[in-house]
């Protein structure tokens, strides 16, 4: 009886576990599947008479290898999802999580290498490790389409011709949220320097210590601040690794700490303006008059919509669209064996990147973020 | 000092050395900055206590049974997301389902599916342990994974941004005031939830036979299997009761936050399990207490809380937490090496 029992359970578990393999497999082996459809298409051309026409561009479309640092990230989500619009009727992507993890994705890329795409698009995980991919690629004449993720030397100086980044500079999301809180402050000093020192009293939020976007936001927001006569003092600095439950915690912790001296919050992401806000909410802000402005960078949806609420004071928009589109173009060109800015608006700078702007996104000029996110 | 009072004291300092590291911690906090004793910090460091209490009391009783569970952060992160979908302002624009009811009803239903799907969670994990002799680190370890990856499908599914303007009603469930002590800061409903977990499983620890027989189980196996426990049983009802207890907590830290991605709750498996260590839990099984959970969780929320009070250095946060968990264990090894 008892054996029974058992044999019935691990029956009933590697069935479960059967049908949840099936579940994954159906979404995820497509762009893998997609990766060599030519024969197979080329075979049930011959079977059928009527021939699709998407079948038949599918196989000519060149497959493009894609390495994501982590699938968790918001924005890179949303990079990848403009990839994937970018790409429809331009390339084939085959696309990889990182999970965090440089090993990993070393393996992955000589993985696509191995299956033979034309182009890499890569999300690096250790930005330093750009040298390393960039001689995989070469070794098979691959070429290189860094994204996000800057070689910290300059791409120019990565010894391979064909690899170019697309991104933006870490210090200007931290100069374009400088300039957003400082004119807010100057609009806004009257009410905003509660002590009426003139100063700007702040706590800042900061993501993961060490990434190199929440070490030029912090130093380059307030940098700029200061460069523009704001003087500031900062009551507090602490990691909330760009989380929105350690975010609040910290602000709680904070409120306590400063009941009355916090006269603006700086995050390095929306994520952590989130969980500040939330903070907020609880003692009381944003409701009788009671305000304190919030400051965060990504410009994501529910970001503006509390900035169309009025309990967040600004973001700064770090354009997924364009960035996402920006790279597959690069890297269908290149994939075409073309100059990679053939045919397409993008510049290369000194050192081969692309920079896609950033810009201020207030409760004034919401719906250019709207549309860049594809909402 | 005779020997015997010396054995006392060297007895005292191995029971309450952990104890005493946390006084001295906390004096050291007040001391840098003594703002830091104030009524409005009791309250605070009490409702951040809250929900990690209630995730500590669920992964407590899988480590008395001397197992453990790595699923702990992303069972939270599944529920959250899953509630945070469903569970959105009915005025909201971008609703991901327009159309479903925002009735309390409505509300409770969805906090029990919660709750149901990750005991069920929870519980397959058992089985595995249980009848197939797994070691738990490594089915949870793959329960971990699996429910990280459902949950972010599900996320990316429903369109891969932080799902935030949750109901009111529900976020009131959780963020709601019991008293108001205006500029002291205030008591949150939290600390109810909390309390009745902590009295629901004292109860069943102490004054059921599930409890007695998972201290058995966790002591010895084979000795409680010979004496007619039921362990096949004892460990799945422990892995459901933990099950339970996340599925509470997930849908409490989803109302505290008011917004969920599908990274809510990563790591904090290695907070719980930390809590337990530090209040005694012992990893070698058969010993824990409710009390020293309860302990251990707001022993470490205290240093959490003081360390971002004093504006510590974040890398050096890490080394005193890491520095905590070492000491705790030294002495619990130091005990268990006596007893052998």
């Amino acid at each position: 009886m008892k054996m029974k029992m058992k044999k019935l359970l691990a029956a009933m578990l590697a069935c479960a576990m059967l049908a949840s393999f099936a579940a994954c497999s159906s979404s995820e082996d497509k762009p893998a599947a997609d990766n060599k459809p030519a024969e197979t298409t080329e075979k049930t051309e011959d079977k059928k008479e009527e021939t699709k026409k998407d079948d038949t561009t599918a196989a000519e479309l060149p497959a493009i290898g894609v390495t994501i640092y982590k699938y968790d990230d918001n924005f890179m989500t949303y990079t990848r999802k403009a990839m994937e619009n970018a790409a429809k009727d331009v390339a084939v992507l085959n696309l990889n999580d990182s999970q965090n993890d440089q090993t990993k994705q070393l393996e992955q890329i000589d993985v696509l290498i191995n299956q033979g795409v034309k182009a890499l698009i890569i999300n690096l995980v250790d930005p330093s490790n750009a040298p390393v991919v960039a001689e995989k690629a070469k070794a098979a004449n691959i070429p290189v389409v860094f994204v996000n993720k800057e070689y910290p030397e300059g791409t120019d100086k990565i010894d391979y011709d064909k690899c170019v980044y697309v991104g933006t500079t870490s210090e200007e999301s931290g100069i374009i949220q400088g300039q957003l809180i400082l004119d807010a402050w100057n609009a806004n000093k009257e009410t905003w320097d509660k002590n009426g020192d003139g100063k700007l009293q702040y706590v800042m939020l900061m993501g993961e210590v060490g990434h190199p976007d929440a070490e030029a936001r912090t130093k380059y927001s307030i940098q700029t601040l200061n460069d523009n006569g704001v003087e500031t003092q900062e009551l507090a600095n602490q990691s909330a690794t760009w989380d929105t439950a350690k975010a609040k915690d910290l602000m709680d912790t904070w409120l306590v700490k400063f009941p009355t001296e916090i006269e603006a919050v700086i995050c390095n992401n929306d994520g952590m303006a989130m969980g500040a806000i939330e903070s907020l909410k609880g003692a009381g802000y944003f409701a009788d008059g009671k305000y304190m402005p919030v400051f965060g960078v990504d410009a994501l949806p529910e970001a503006l919509d509390l900035i169309e609420a009025g309990e967040m004071a600004g973001t700064v928009l770090n354009d997924p669209l364009n960035q996402g589109k920006a790279c597959v173009e690069l890297a269908a060109n290149y994939a075409a064996g073309k100059d990679p800015l053939e045919g397409t608006s993008w510049k290369l700078d000194e050192t081969k990147a692309v920079r896609v702007p950033y810009q201020a996104i207030t409760i004034d000029n919401l719906d250019v973020a709207r549309e860049a996110y594809g909402n | 000092m005779d020997k015997a009072s010396k054995k006392k004291l060297t007895d005292f300092l191995l029971n309450y050395g952990i104890y005493i590291v946390f006084f001295l911690m906390i004096v050291a906090i007040i001391i840098t900055d003594p703002k830091f004793v104030s009524l409005n910090t009791f309250t605070t460091i009490l409702t951040q206590s809250s929900t990690r209490c209630i995730l500590a009391l669920g992964v407590a009783g899988l480590i008395v049974l001397a197992g453990t569970d790595l699923s702990v952060g992303r069972m939270v992160g599944l529920g959250g997301v899953l509630a945070a979908s469903l569970l959105q302002a009915p005025d909201f624009a971008r609703r991901i389902y327009p159309n479903l009811p925002s009735s309390w009803g409505f509300i409770a239903l969805v906090i029990l599916g919660v709750v149901l799907l990750l005991a069920l969670a929870s519980t397959v994990s058992g089985v595995m342990v249980a009848t197939l002799h797994m070691h738990p680190f490594i089915a949870t370890l793959g329960m971990q994974l699996i429910l990280y990856g459902v949950c972010s499908t599900y996320y990316n599914q429903i369109g891969g941004s932080p799902i935030g303007s949750l109901n009111e009603n529900f976020k009131n469930i959780a963020q709601g005031k019991l008293i108001d002590l205006g500029a002291n800061g205030s008591i949150s409903y939290l600390l109810i939830y909390a309390i009745i977990a902590i009295g629901i499983m004292w109860f069943i620890w102490n004054k059921t036979r599930l409890g007695k027989n998972m201290f058995a189980v966790g002591g010895n196996s084979e000795a409680a299997e010979v004496s007619g426990v039921n362990v096949t049983k004892t460990i799945i009802m422990v892995f459901m009761m933990a099950g339970i207890c996340y599925g509470f907590a997930s849908v409490l830290e989803l109302g505290r936050t008011g917004s969920a991605t599908n990274n809510l709750g990563v790591n904090y498996e290695l907070d719980a399990i930390s809590a337990c260590v530090v209040g005694g839990v012992s990893f070698n099984g058969g010993v824990g207490s409710i009390g020293g959970v309860v302990l251990g969780v707001l022993l470490l929320q205290v240093i959490n809380y003081g360390l971002a009070f004093i504006n510590v250095d974040p890398y050096l946060q890490y080394i005193v937490r890491g520095l905590i968990i070492l000491v705790a264990v030294s002495i619990d090894m130091r005990k268990y090496v006596k007893k052998k």
